[in-house]
C-alpha cells in the first residue's frame, strides 16, 4: 500500500474543505495562545486566584469596560498618586501633607475608593478632606494608620464618619451605611436629598495630611477611584478579572483534552479493532467489554472516585480516557470487519502469516486516519466533560478552569444579578477551546472516513 | 422465535455487564465505602441506644453498653467487615443490589427519612422524566431532521445539519442553561429561572401541570439543543449512505416514488444502525442531562449529588452513581431490544 500517496490525497480533500481549514487555522490560534499563556501566567497565579484578599483593590462584579462604548457610563479605575509632600519634622513631632486634584465627569460615582499611605517611621492620624466641585468639604480621619495598607471604604472609621456626614445632610438618623450610600455621601449634591441626588462633575480635591513622631518621612501614596468596570471581560463579586480567569484556564483544558483522547482513541480503536479482527468468542467477550463501560454513567462514577483518589491533571486525564473508549471501540469494530471482508486479508492467511502480524500490518493502518478523526472529535468532548466536573467543584485543586468559574458564577447568583459578563466569556471559551476540534475532527471523518457510520 | 432468542441473550450479558460495571464502581469507591459504612454503623448504633435508654429503663449503664457494642458489631458483620476481601466483598454488593445504602451524613428526604434509598426514591422520578422526555424528543425530531436533510441532500437543511452538529460538540449543556436562564428568566421574564413548581404551588390539577410543563421548558430546551445536532447528522449520514446502495438504484430504476422509497426502504435498511446510534446517543447526553439539574435546580439525582459534593455527604454520592448505572444500563437495554425488533436479521434468527 503506497501510505505516502493516501496521506497526500487525503490532505488535498482536507483542504478543499472550508470548515476544516477554518478549523485549523483557530487551532494553530488557540495552541499558540496557549503556549503564550503557560509562558506569561506562572502557576502562581492559581494561587492567587482562590486568594480574596489580593483582589479587594479591584471593583467587585462589574462588567468589561468597552460596555462604555455602548452607551453605559461605567468609568474605569482611576489611580491618582500623593507625592511632592510638604511639611517638616522637628523634635515635637511631624506633619506632611500632600494633595491631588481629581476630574470626574461621569454621571455616576466609582465603586469604591481606595487610600494607600506610605511612610516610614510612627504615625499617629491620617486626616484627608475631601473637596467637592462646589467647595463642600468632607472630613475623614483615621487613626494609627499603618503603611502599606489599603484603606476601603469599607474601613469602620471611613464608614462611620461619611455616616455622620450623611446625617448632618439629611437631618434623620441612618443605622447602617452601605458602601453606595457612601460614596453618595462624596460625589452628590448636597441636601437632605443627597443620597438620592445627582453626582457632581468637575473638579475633585483630595488633601491628605499624615502626622506622626519626630522621624515620620513619607513616600509615594496613592488614592485611586475604583471603576465601574473592568478590562476585556469585566469582574466577578470578588474583583478577580474574569480574563485573567479565561485566559490561565486554557491550557489546563487543552492538555486534560489531549491526553486523554489520544488515551483513548488509540485504546478504543485497538480494543474494537482486535475484537472484530479475531471475531467469535473472542469478538463476544471483548465486545461485552465494550459494553461494560460504555454503560457506566461518567460523569457520575468520576464524581464518586474523586473522593477515594485525589485529581490531577494526569490521573483525572488517565480516568476519563478509561471511561470513554468505548464508542471508538464499537465504531473501529465495524470498520475491521468491513477490511476483514477484503481479498488481501484472504492472501495473507493463505500465506500463513501469523493473525497478529496481519492486524498491525493490514488492519492499523487502514485506522489510523479514523484514529486521528476521533481524536480531533473527542478532544473537545473531554474538554466539556473536564469543565463540567469543575463546574460541579470536582477537579484537581490550584487550578483555575471555566467550570469552576461558572460554578462561583451559579453559587453566587450571577445571572439573577444581571453579572452576564461573569457567565458569558468563561462559557465562550469554553466553545472556542473545543470548537476548532470539532471543526477539523468533522472535516477529517468527512475524508478519511466516508462511509465508517454507515455500517 | 429469533427475537426471543435474542431478549434473552441480550438480558444476560446486561445483567453480567451491570454486575461488572458495579464491580468496578466498587474497587473504584472502595476506601470511600467503608467509611461511609462505618458512619452508618456509628449512626444505626446511637439510634439504638437511643431506643434503648427510652424502653429499657430497667438496664445499666454497662448492660446498655455492651448491648449497643454487639449491635454495632452485627450491623459490621452484615456488611463483611473483619472478613477477607472476596467474602467483604461479595456480602457488600449483595448490599448494594439489595438497596441497602445506608444513611445520608446531612441531607434529607422530604418526608424526614435519612436513608439514603429514600432520598433517592423521592428524587429519583424528576431525573426520569427529564431524561426520558428529552431523549424522546431528541431522537424524534432528529431523525425527522436527519431524514429531511439526506432527502434533499445539499440542500438548505442539509448544509445547516452539520453546523448544528458542530454546535452539539462543542457547547456545554449547562452553559446553555445559563443562556437561557439569562434570556427567557430574567431578561424576558417569561419562564421561571428554575425549581419544579413555583412557589407556592398552584391548586388544581391544570394549572399544577401548565405550572410544572413551564418549569420544565427551559431544562429540557437546553437538553434538546445539545443534543440534536449530533443525532440528526447520525441520521443524515447513516441514510444518505444508503441511498447509495444499488437497491436504492434499482428501485428507482423501478419508478418508485421518492417518498415511498425513503420510508419503506432506505428507513427500513437504515434503521437498525439509526438504534445503534441512539444507544450511543443516550448514553452520550446522559451527563449533560444531569448536570442541567444543577443548573435549573431541577430536583432529580443529579441536583441531589450536587448538593451531596457541597456537603461531603458520602453516602448520597456512592447511592445515586449507583441508581445512576442501574438507570442508564436500563435505558441501554431497552434500545438494544428495540434495536433487535428493528433488525430484521434477528427476527428471522440469523
Amino acid at each position: 500500500m503506497d501510505t505516502g500517496k493516501t496521506e497526500r490525497s487525503y490532505a488535498r480533500e482536507f483542504l478543499k474543505s472550508r470548515s476544516g481549514v477554518v478549523g485549523l487555522v483557530l487551532l494553530v490560534l488557540l495552541l499558540a495562545t496557549s503556549l503564550y499563556v503557560a509562558i506569561a501566567i506562572p502557576q502562581s497565579e492559581a494561587y492567587k486566584w482562590d486568594n480574596p484578599s489580593v483582589w479587594t483593590n479591584n471593583p467587585a462584579a462589574v462588567p468589561p469596560s468597552w460596555v462604555n462604548y455602548f452607551g453605559v457610563d461605567a468609568p474605569q479605575t482611576a489611580s491618582f498618586t500623593l507625592q511632592g509632600w510638604s511639611g517638616s519634622s522637628s523634635s515635637s513631632g511631624a506633619a506632611y501633607s500632600s494633595s491631588v486634584a481629581i476630574d470626574w465627569n461621569h454621571a455616576v460615582t466609582p465603586s469604591n475608593i481606595v487610600l494607600t499611605p506610605n511612610f516610614s517611621g510612627t504615625a499617629y492620624e491620617l486626616e484627608v478632606l475631601w473637596t467637592k466641585p462646589d467647595g463642600n468639604t468632607v472630613q475623614v480621619s483615621l487613626s494609627s494608620p499603618v503603611s502599606g495598607t489599603s484603606y476601603t471604604l469599607s474601613y469602620t472609621p471611613i464608614n462611620q464618619a461619611l455616616g455622620q456626614y450623611i446625617q448632618t445632610q439629611t437631618k434623620s438618623y441612618l443605622s447602617e451605611v452601605s458602601p453606595a450610600q457612601e460614596l453618595a455621601a462624596l460625589f452628590n449634591r448636597d441636601g437632605p436629598g443627597i443620597l438620592n441626588g445627582s453626582v457632581q462633575q468637575g473638579s475633585y480635591s483630595a488633601t491628605v495630611q499624615i502626622v506622626g513622631a519626630t522621624g515620620l518621612s513619607v513616600s509615594t501614596s496613592s488614592v485611586s477611584l475604583v471603576g465601574d468596570s473592568y478590562g476585556t471581560m469585566g469582574t466577578d463579586s470578588f474583583g478577580r478579572p474574569i480574563e485573567l480567569g479565561v485566559l490561565a484556564g486554557l491550557p489546563w483544558a487543552l492538555e486534560l483534552g489531549i491526553i486523554a483522547s489520544l488515551i483513548s482513541v488509540i485504546g478504543g480503536i485497538i480494543w474494537g479493532g482486535l475484537a472484530g479482527f479475531y471475531g467469535g468468542w473472542r469478538d463476544k467477550v471483548m465486545s461485552w467489554g465494550t459494553l461494560v463501560i460504555l454503560a457506566v454513567p461518567g460523569l457520575a462514577f468520576i464524581i464518586a472516585i474523586s473522593y477515594s483518589i485525589q485529581l490531577t491533571l494526569l490521573n483525572e486525564a488517565l480516568i476519563i480516557a478509561a471511561l470513554s473508549w468505548p464508542g471508538f471501540a464499537i465504531i473501529s469494530r465495524t470498520v475491521t470487519l468491513s477490511i476483514r471482508a477484503q481479498a488481501y486479508v484472504e492472501a495473507d492467511r493463505a500465506m500463513g502469516i501469523s493473525s497478529t502480524r496481519t492486524f498491525f500490518t493490514h488492519f492499523l493502518p487502514r485506522l489510523t486516519p479514523v484514529t486521528i478523526a476521533f481524536t480531533a472529535l473527542s478532544i473537545s468532548g473531554v474538554i466539556i466533560l473536564g469543565e463540567t466536573l469543575s463546574f460541579l467543584g470536582i477537579g484537581p485543586g490550584n487550578v483555575i478552569t471555566w467550570g469552576g468559574i461558572l460554578n462561583a458564577a451559579i453559587t453566587f447568583d450571577a445571572s439573577l444579578h444581571g453579572w452576564w459578563w461573569w457567565t458569558l466569556f468563561p462559557g465562550i471559551m469554553i466553545v472556542v477551546a473545543s470548537m476548532p476540534f470539532v471543526l477539523v475532527g468533522f472535516a477529517l471523518d468527512r475524508v478519511v472516513a466516508p462511509r465508517v457510520t454507515a455500517k | 422465535m429469533g427475537y426471543a432468542r435474542f431478549v434473552i441473550g441480550k438480558t444476560i450479558s446486561y445483567a453480567l455487564a451491570l454486575f461488572a460495571a458495579v464491580s468496578l464502581l466498587y474497587v473504584g469507591i472502595y476506601p470511600t465505602l467503608q467509611k461511609v459504612i462505618e458512619g452508618s454503623a456509628d449512626e444505626a448504633a446511637s439510634d439504638f441506644q437511643r431506643n434503648l435508654v427510652k424502653n429499657h429503663s430497667g438496664l445499666t449503664v454497662a448492660q446498655i453498653t455492651q448491648d449497643v457494642a454487639t449491635f454495632k458489631a452485627s450491623y459490621l458483620a452484615a456488611f463483611g467487615f473483619n472478613q477477607p476481601f472476596p467474602i467483604k466483598f461479595a456480602l457488600q454488593m449483595v448490599n448494594l443490589f439489595e438497596f441497602h445504602l445506608g444513611s445520608a451524613f446531612f441531607l434529607q428526604a422530604p418526608n424526614g427519612s435519612k436513608q439514603v434509598i429514600d432520598i433517592i426514591i423521592a428524587y429519583l422520578p424528576n431525573t426520569i422524566v427529564l431524561f426520558t422526555t428529552g431523549t424522546l424528543l431528541v431522537v424524534a425530531v432528529g431523525a425527522i431532521i436527519g431524514l429531511l436533510a439526506a432527502k434533499s441532500a445539499g440542500g438548505k437543511l442539509d448544509r445547516t445539519v452539520p453546523i448544528i452538529a458542530v454546535v452539539h460538540s462543542s457547547i456545554p449543556a449547562f452553559w446553555i442553561g445559563f443562556i437561557l436562564i439569562a434570556y427567557f428568566a430574567y431578561s424576558l421574564n417569561v419562564l421561571p429561572s428554575g425549581g419544579i413548581s413555583s412557589v407556592p404551588p398552584p391548586t388544581g390539577i391544570l394549572p399544577s401541570f401548565v405550572d410544572f410543563l413551564a418549569h420544565l421548558t427551559l431544562p429540557l430546551l437546553s437538553f434538546f439543543i445539545v443534543s440534536v445536532g449530533g443525532f440528526a447528522y447520525v441520521v443524515r449520514s447513516l441514510v444518505v449512505s444508503t441511498m447509495g446502495e444499488d437497491f436504492v438504484t434499482t428501485a428507482r430504476a423501478r419508478g418508485m416514488s421518492e417518498r415511498r422509497m425513503l420510508f419503506k426502504h432506505v428507513l427500513r435498511t437504515a434503521s437498525p444502525a439509526i438504534a445503534t446510534q441512539t444507544i450511543l446517543a443516550v448514553a452520550g447526553s446522559f451527563g449533560g442531562a444531569i448536570v442541567l439539574e444543577v443548573v435549573f435546580r431541577w430536583p432529580g439525582l443529579g441536583f441531589l449529588t450536587f448538593a451531596a459534593i457541597g456537603q461531603n455527604d458520602l453516602p448520597v454520592i456512592i447511592g445515586s452513581t449507583f441508581i445512576l448505572t442501574i438507570i442508564l444500563f436500563l435505558g441501554l437495554y431497552i434500545g438494544e431490544l428495540t434495536y433487535g425488533f428493528l433488525d430484521p436479521r434477528i427476527k428471522a434468527g440469523e
